[in-house]
């Protein structure tokens, strides 16, 4: 008996994406994710380009996490053209992190993810039996575009991330009035982690994930080596030749493996890593919670993300604090080109992101790389979703998609 | 209930996250309108006929094409939103300079696609447009202008009137008398010039003014510091066909010396 799923256009999700399942007497024969989102030729649209266009240019793959795309183009370009930022710069950028991680987060868990959980087809049918819960959601994301916007100049798409540091940097006002609003909105935080407790997690993962993320003494966005759970370590100059990646014949989304596995990246795989070096608060709620991390769960992503947020809400206090002691400070350094290579590395909200440049001696850049967390992640949510089929094999066509969906919204692509 | 659609084409979902950020305005909307189809947000889309549909993106594959050609068929209205829909947006920023297939292959080393590509477009250069609310991203008070407009039976109008403007009302000192590069003269006003008010140059990303004027824009970037060819790509970034059909007009002579 043959059985076939498909889902032609997968909803709350960032990208385009469809998935078609095929099961015959039983067994699963076919699982194909698609990504159908055409392409956009970053790579390409790059070249000839001068390095202060590349920020501008390549903070469009992503309108949710362009600041991590701004800020890896801009570690590349540094790195290329040994640039050293002040201490008061890398604050800056860490708290424009914070603002990132508050919007992309709240906007997964409470407008893609949590209608899910609570039953309902999208968070503004919530809204008229939970009205406090989607404006707690609405809250913690206008508090992340607020300090994107002070510091980017736009909630989408700021111009003033640059090669360097900033054209010009928030008065100590503002800084003193984001401190008050982060430490407002840690109990929001709080509360959602909470909310994100109380949900069961069936597991559709069968083995603990392989998993890699930035590797640090603590919890870190920005670094220059990684860590694979399996103790491996290398660096960013070496992240290409660990990383295959395999054009698909059905997805516009390159196929990625290390060491021939798929692996996890995100917040799950962060969140695993650094757990035990989490602040104290943080760990005093999760030490409350009925979930416990490290997890093996992948749909425990999804508690993860509450759990960064508040790490993150937390340094984002200390960050605003130390900034103001240390006002009045310039935000940018000279930028001088040279031929030469760079690379960059942040983790994204949805995971690890890969930027490398060659410029020539005026800074015109000659070739690029890119790689994307949707492309790194695509591997494994096809392998998770085979162990769900595996595993619901009795379900209904409905309920299956809805379980697909659940596991691939969990991901965030 | 008046129905609205919110699509997305090839593109960042950029100006669907702005739309997400008007909270407070679509509270109030709900009241009086209906999101009949908004896939990043909500599961129950239906695609059968809207009084207002909002696209987003470039039409890039054949799949693009398929879904804007359909939702023109079956909507009132039809509104391009954000840089990409508009003009073709960054992906269209090298159109007039290298093929398709050499981007194709540059990019994955094959031209064996899933899906048909051609090079990005505009909406308007697939199907007819009512409006257009440009910008990267589009500005999210112009999108509750419209709707608020089109709801009350009013046309939206945002005059092309150039980002200068902006810079004079915000007491904004001049970034192109400072040396700064700009693209503020012959650009489309409407974002309140956020970018020049921290020190940026405008970047253009809203498109052109009426009656821009390329030659002198050229000159006096080439006078604050950039080659005549770099001041070519910073101003085509985000304005696709219009200005490389402004640019290959008014400069024939510099591209063919260049071979270009």
């Amino acid at each position: 008996m043959k059985r076939e799923l498909n889902i032609n256009h997968l909803t709350r999700v960032e990208g385009h994406g469809a998935v078609n399942i095929v099961i015959e007497n039983d067994k699963l024969r076919e699982i194909k994710l698609r990504f159908t989102e055409g392409p956009r030729f970053f790579e390409y649209i790059t070249r000839e380009r001068l390095y202060n266009e590349i920020p501008k240019i390549v903070s469009r793959i992503c309108g949710i996490c362009y600041v991590s795309h701004r800020l890896s183009s801009i570690a590349a370009i540094e790195d290329a053209f040994d640039v050293k930022v002040t201490e008061e710069i890398d604050l800056l950028r860490k708290l424009l992190i914070v603002g990132e991680y508050l919007e992309s987060h709240a906007l997964h868990l409470y407008f893609l993810a949590l209608p899910d959980y609570m039953g309902y087809p999208s968070a503004l049918a919530m809204a008229k039996d939970y009205p406090n819960v989607v404006k707690r959601g609405f809250h913690i994301k206008e508090v992340g575009n607020r300090i994107m916007k002070l510091i980017g100049g736009k909630t989408v798409h700021g111009e003033n991330i640059l090669a360097g540091g900033f054209k010009s940097v928030p008065t100590k006002e503002q800084l003193q009035k984001i401190q008050d609003e982060l430490y407002k909105v840690i109990p929001e935080i709080k509360a959602t982690v909470s909310l994100f407790d109380s949900f069961h997690y069936p597991q559709y993962n069968e083995k603990p994930p392989f998993s890699l993320c930035i590797n640090s003494e603590k919890f870190s966005i920005l670094g220059n080596e990684l860590i694979l759970s399996d103790g491996t370590l290398f660096t960013k100059k070496e992240y290409e030749i660990f990383i295959e990646e395999k054009t698909s014949s059905y997805s516009t989304a390159k196929y990625s493996t290390i060491k021939g596995k798929p692996f996890l990246i995100g917040p799950l795989a962060r969140v695993n890593h650094y757990v035990d070096t989490l602040r104290s608060e943080t760990k005093e709620v999760l030490r409350n919670l009925k979930t416990k991390f490290p997890s093996e769960n992948i749909l425990h992503s999804n508690l993860a993300r509450a759990v960064e947020m508040l790490e993150l809400a937390l340094e984002g206090v200390e960050i605003c604090q130390k900034l103001i002691e240390a006002y009045p400070f310039e935000g940018e350094v000279e930028v001088k080109p040279k031929a030469g290579t760079g690379y960059g590395i942040k983790e994204a909200p949805r995971g690890l992101l890969f930027h490398k440049y060659t410029f020539d001696e005026n800074g015109r850049c000659t070739s690029a790389n890119i790689i994307t967390p949707t492309a790194q992640l695509q591997a494994i949510i096809e392998e998770n979703l085979g162990t769900l089929v595996e595993r619901s094999k009795d379900a209904e066509n409905e309920d299956l998609k809805k379980k697909a969906e659940m596991l691939i919204r969990a991901y965030d692509p | 209930m008046v129905k609205i659609g919110i699509m997305g084409l090839t593109g960042c979902s950029g100006c669907q996250c702005e739309i997400l950020n008007c909270e407070d305005a679509i509270y109030k909307l709900l009241g009086r309108v209906e999101f009949s189809y908004f896939p990043l947000a909500q599961d129950n889309n239906s695609f059968e006929e809207f009084d207002v549909l909002f696209v987003e993106g470039s039409v890039t594959t054949d799949l693009d094409e398929e879904k804007v050609k359909k939702g023109r068929e079956i909507s009132k209205i039809l509104v391009a939103v954000g840089s990409c829909a508009c003009y073709g947006g960054v992906q269209s920023q090298r159109n007039d300079e290298v093929s398709l297939e050499e981007m194709i292959k540059g990019v994955y080393g094959t031209t064996e696609l899933p899906v048909k590509i051609s090079k990005p477009r505009a909406v308007s250069e697939v199907v007819k447009v009512d409006y257009e609310l440009p910008g990267c991203p589009l500005d999210k008070r112009q999108f509750v202008y419209a709707v608020a407009f089109l709801l009350n039976g009013v046309k939206p109008f945002f005059p092309k009137i150039p980002v200068c403007h902006e810079c004079k009302l915000s007491e904004t000192e001049c970034l192109t008398l400072k040396g700064i590069p700009c693209q503020g003269p012959i650009s489309f006003s409407g974002c309140g010039a956020p970018c020049t008010s921290q020190g940026v140059g405008c970047q253009g990303c809203r498109g052109d003014c009426d009656f821009p004027n390329y030659n002198e824009m050229v000159s006096i970037l080439e006078r604050n510091g950039l080659k005549r060819e770099d001041a070519f790509k910073f101003i085509k970034v985000f304005r696709g066909k219009q200005a490389q059909d402004r640019i290959s007009k008014l400069f024939r002579g510099d591209l063919d010396e260049k071979g270009a």
